[in-house]
């Protein structure tokens, strides 16, 4: 099953994936950002894929809980982040491991401008039963402009031995040697942001089902730079 | 014909000056060969005609015909006909090598190209160069072995068709076969009349691009220019003689393997600790 979500009004929602089925998530915010509230319940061999591709201005807290309770049930979630003149948006995405066998997979891109700040804290907890379990996120911020900030939190929570885990984090300004071979090529500052731009953001759009939300996607990304 | 004129050229890395006074002269459809032992300033002089922000000019031009190629910023001295192929292309995560040719190509022209005109030109470019095609859609550089990214500077410099196309250690990595890919693209390029700055460590790329001049690099500064007979000399007898008849002592002796070698910035390494 999937569920499109554009600029949603309802800032709470809750979501049971029953044993054996899959959902996909895809949630698009264009508009206005303000605190959002997700939760996810995974069943048995089920699996859960999440993708946010959000443009929005505003400040917040986007929350999005995803509960791995069946045995050999598995999530992913993949968000790409732009933040703007001054807003402030802070991402806490959580896969809780409750059960055995089960494996969760977070991606999060963000490019910050202008004095916006962006955080992505992420919790990844796998508990003391859920044995053979894989855990891995990654979070990854560019900052273009001097007034603006990001920051990376992740979390690992393990209190199973036999596991898989592995946090990835950077937060980083533009690469002077990067910028230097782009504009060598008669690039200028502005295209090259653009392309690390799209680089850092598109590759969200394939986990998003309708075509219609990619186009709207790109065009984002495109007036976004 | 344009012509590519450095004058009594002084460019520092992290306050230590490199280039002490560079004055040399290169015409379309020459190839010049820059010789000069590790750490004497080679590199560093294609750095500073490019524009490297990591390479200071203190002193002295750089003019392509009537242009102040030191009064450009680095993407204009692209469109003005300046190409550097760089000893260690960088490798940029998320940037699609296409799209990143694509803007390119099309900011050296006044008129984007149609999608139609750019693969193909595209296409042509990667077979002509013995790269699949495929890796037009990985990401620039990411990933690429040291000979593909070798391969691929020239497949840039292709497609940008400058008028002074410089080549740093364009032959480190490359086996055989991709040395003659290159060496036959090169070629084609230098009967097209354009002008090439080639600095190598090797004969056996010279011996395939027949530079018709040398320069030897010396203590930061020009210490002999000639024909390509040099590059014969100095292949079998090093760099002594040069001590020996012209009275220069060369202040730096070339660097032991184990400190630089493949993979390192010679200049990089003399100036880590200071």
């Amino acid at each position: 099953m999937d569920i499109t979500l554009v600029d949603p009004k309802e800032r709470k929602a809750s979501y049971l994936v029953k044993e054996g089925e899959s959902l996909t998530l895809n949630l698009a915010l264009f508009d206005v950002f303000s605190t959002f509230e997700i939760d996810v319940d995974v069943e048995r061999d089920a699996h859960f894929l999440g993708a946010v591709a959000d443009f929005a201005s505003g400040e917040g807290k986007f929350i999005l809980n995803v509960h791995l309770k069946g045995e050999g049930s598995s999530a992913e979630v993949h968000s790409a982040v732009l933040t703007k003149g001054d807003s402030k948006k802070v991402y806490e995405t959580s896969v809780y491991h409750e059960a055995p066998h089960t494996s969760g997979l977070m991606s999060n891109y963000g490019i910050t401008r202008d004095a916006s700040r962006l955080t992505f804290s992420g919790v990844s907890e796998i508990k003391k039963y859920a044995r053979s379990s894989e855990t891995h996120q990654a979070a990854k911020i560019i900052v273009f402009d001097p007034e603006c900030d990001g920051k990376c939190q992740p979390i690992l929570n393990i209190d199973e031995n036999d596991v898989v885990a592995s946090h990835a984090a950077v937060v980083g300004k533009l690469n002077d040697e990067h910028l230097f071979y782009m504009l060598s090529r008669g690039i200028d500052e502005e295209s090259a942001k653009r392309l690390i731009t799209l680089g850092y953001l598109k590759p969200v759009e394939q986990y998003f089902v309708s075509e219609d939300v990619r186009k709207k996607i790109d065009e984002a990304i495109e007036g976004g730079i | 014909m344009s012509t590519l004129k450095i004058e009594n050229l002084h460019v520092s890395v992290k306050d230590v000056e490199i280039l002490k006074g560079v004055t040399l002269t290169v015409n379309e459809g020459e190839t010049l060969a820059l010789l000069g032992p590790n750490g004497h300033g080679k590199s560093t002089l294609l750095a500073a005609i490019m524009g490297n922000p990591n390479y200071t000019v203190t002193e002295g031009s750089i003019f392509l015909d009537d242009i102040d190629v030191l009064a450009l910023p680095v993407d204009e001295r692209s469109k003005a006909g300046i190409f550097l192929a760089m000893q260690y292309p960088s490798e940029i995560p998320g940037v699609n090598s296409a799209d990143f040719m694509k803007a390119a190509m099309n900011a050296h022209r006044e008129k984007p190209m149609s999608l139609f005109q750019f693969y193909s030109k595209l296409q042509g470019a990667y077979k002509e160069m013995h790269i699949p095609f495929e890796m037009s859609n990985r990401n620039l550089n990411e990933g690429f072995s040291g000979g593909e990214k070798k391969r691929n500077e020239i497949l840039q410099m292709k497609l940008l068709e400058p008028k002074f196309a410089l080549l740093d250690e364009i032959d480190s990595g490359l086996d055989v076969d991709a040395m003659q890919v290159v060496a036959k693209a090169i070629g084609e390029e230098q009967e097209k009349g354009r002008g090439f700055l080639v600095v190598s460590h090797y004969a056996r790329l010279y011996d395939m691009i027949h530079p018709t001049r040398a320069a030897v690099m010396v203590n930061g500064r020009i210490a002999v220019n000639g024909g390509p007979e040099l590059i014969q000399k100095i292949d079998t007898q090093g760099y002594e003689w040069i001590r020996d008849e012209l009275g220069i002592s060369i202040e730096k002796e070339e660097q032991p393997m184990n400190k630089v070698s493949i993979g390192v910035c010679a200049t990089r390494e003399a100036t880590k600790d200071k």
